[in-house]
């Protein structure tokens, strides 16, 4: 059995010559929350349709749970909940109707499936209302109430904040969280705002141009884009040792033989370059480092941020 | 698939053009009566008895033959467009629906208003005839009505593949499908002159023959001496259409999926 929900292999979608999605490598993780993040046409929604089948892979291949999709779709599709671009439904009927088109469908067995869903979303059950009268959040919450419906193991949710208010935002950030923690579920989630996934993911991974350019915890993320100093010297395992005898300092990382981070900015800087040199280390670079964690979106994306 | 044929039909709740369907059923009948009521009319027929098989072919053979290639082109559109024009489509086939599934129920659905409506027109025939005319042979024209409904969806399909292919506004696909029907009857009036395999290609024609054929062989009044050599029998014209529904079948799902790549 596979270690991640999804795997995709080097996937890559072209069109003409221009590719969408480029040699695409994700690793979604069991029970975790995993943000997609990338600017708007940076190949987030490209990347969700391939791993649901809705648009074919130029090359590489998409593993759920291990086994291929493309020669599995009757078995997979139906454990995965999805969300995709604008909500869509039918305008003519309401809400239930909607879905008890789709639960009819999808064989769901549990009558109060229905109703359960809208509760989650706050939508009325068997309002009169029809679609084509309905808000855009009220669309989006629908539409998110689609995904959950059959009781997925997986969902697959494409921007699905976008249209809500601000108390809609945080109920549904809310209810994501929940469906993870206290489900179980593996969420797979893509957004264009930095704070958003900040927020709901646990892994991110960072898209650019149709490119996998990070793909990390947000622990470790943050690790990375939070205040430090850094040094480069001739032994990092040697420095570790002035710092853990001579300063009682255990709060750094080892990147590689040559250079660390440490993440206690109380310490002077003089007084361990001082150290360092007095045991015989050469130092070459030492300094603060500030960046935020969207200063780093914007250097692994080549400057241009995130929302 | 009995549960996707069930959704196609909810997907139609509170569309307008549905009871107008029924309502559609009477167009024919009510005018026609009153034709049939002429002095002219009444010189023709005999009895009352046979008054009433005239009124029900000439309800078949034009009324639903021009009329019912209309609704059918209509709904089609709606039930093709109806996942493009709302974006439902990836909603199926996450479930996973495939294409060809859903073609099928919706060519399904098709055929069953192909039916309803010549059965309505069937009961709006009974009902306008029954003020003046003897109603009779109600079981035979029961199987007419439905065999008429099955034929004449069949010959539709060949303008619903143009339909999806165009798949253009509601307005083009009603254009289209007025043109063919105005098509039909005007093939249908030059019946003598043209060649037995041109009459046999063209769907709609070809059913109006058959049904002349069958009802003749039932004892209707119709003179079809001159037409005798181009009747199709109900075997040939079942191999045919069946011939041209498959074909168009193959080819409305393999526009839908390209559509929907």
């Amino acid at each position: 059995m596979s270690k991640y929900v999804i795997e995709t292999k080097n996937l890559t979608k072209q069109y003409g010559t221009q590719k969408s999605v480029a040699d695409l490598n994700i690793h979604v993780q069991q029970g975790r929350i995993y943000g997609l993040l990338g600017r708007n046409g940076a190949g987030k929604t490209t990347t969700m349709k391939m791993l649901l089948g809705l648009t074919q892979p130029t090359s590489g291949e998409v593993a759920i749970w291990g086994k291929p999709l493309r020669t599995n779709e009757k078995k997979l599709l139906p454990r995965i909940g999805s969300l995709i671009e604008s909500p869509g439904f039918y305008p003519n009927l309401t809400a239930t109707e909607n879905l008890r088109i789709f639960a009819t469908l999808r064989g769901v067995p549990n009558r109060n499936a229905i109703k359960n869903a809208l509760d989650l979303v706050g939508l009325p059950y068997k309002d009169k209302k029809l679609f084509s009268q309905y808000s855009l959040g009220m669309k989006q919450r629908l539409a998110i109430a689609l995904a959950i419906m059959h009781d997925p193991e997986l969902l697959i949710l494409d921007e699905p904040i976008n249209g809500l208010d601000p108390i809609g935002i945080a109920e549904v950030r809310s209810f994501i969280r929940d469906l993870c923690t206290e489900r179980g579920k593996t969420i797979l989630i893509s957004s264009h705002i930095l704070s958003e996934i900040a927020l709901l993911a646990d892994d991110i991974g960072i898209i650019d141009h149709g490119a996998l350019l990070e793909e990390e915890s947000l622990a470790e993320l943050e690790a990375k884009s939070s205040r430090h100093i850094r040094f480069t010297v001739s032994s990092t395992t040697q420095a570790a040792r002035i710092l853990e005898r001579g300063f009682h300092e255990t709060q750094f990382t080892i990147q590689d033989d040559y250079k660390m981070r440490l993440h206690n900015l109380d310490i002077s800087v003089g007084e361990i370059v001082t150290a360092f040199v007095e045991n015989g280390l050469t130092v070459s670079e030492a300094y603060i480092c500030e960046e935020s964690l969207e200063d780093y979106f914007k250097r692994v994306t080549g400057g241009e941020g995130i929302a | 698939m009995l549960d996707l044929i069930k959704c196609e039909f909810m997907k139609l709740k509170r569309k307008k053009f549905i009871p107008f369907v029924f309502l559609s059923a009477f167009l024919f009948p009510i005018p026609i009566t009153f034709l049939m009521a002429t002095p002219r009319m009444l010189e023709r027929y005999p009895n009352k008895t046979v008054l009433f098989d005239g009124l029900f072919n000439m309800v078949m053979g034009y009324g639903v033959i021009f009329l019912l290639p209309c609704i059918i082109g209509v709904i089609a559109a709606m039930l093709f467009f109806m996942e493009r024009d709302n974006d439902t489509f990836k909603n199926l086939r996450t479930i996973p629906i495939t294409s060809t599934q859903l073609i099928m129920a919706k060519i399904i659905v098709l055929f069953a208003f192909g039916i309803i409506f010549c059965l309505a027109s069937m009961f709006a025939t009974v009902i306008c005839g029954s003020f003046s005319m003897e109603i009779h042979g109600i079981a035979y024209k029961l199987l007419v009505a439905i065999e008429l409904g099955i034929f004449i969806t069949a010959g539709t399909l060949p303008i619903i593949v143009l339909v999806v292919f165009f798949s253009k506004t509601y307005i083009f696909s009603i254009l289209l499908c007025v043109f063919y029907s105005v098509a039909s009857l005007t093939v249908e009036t030059l019946f003598g002159t043209l060649p037995k395999w041109l009459c046999w290609l063209l769907p709609i024609p070809m059913t109006t023959l058959w049904g002349a054929g069958d009802m003749v062989k039932h004892g209707f009044p119709l003179n079809v001496t001159a037409l005798e050599k181009i009747i199709p029998s109900t075997f040939q014209t079942v191999l045919i259409l069946g011939l041209m529904a498959v074909i168009s079948i193959y080819l409305i799902d393999f526009l839908y999926k390209k559509r929907g790549e």
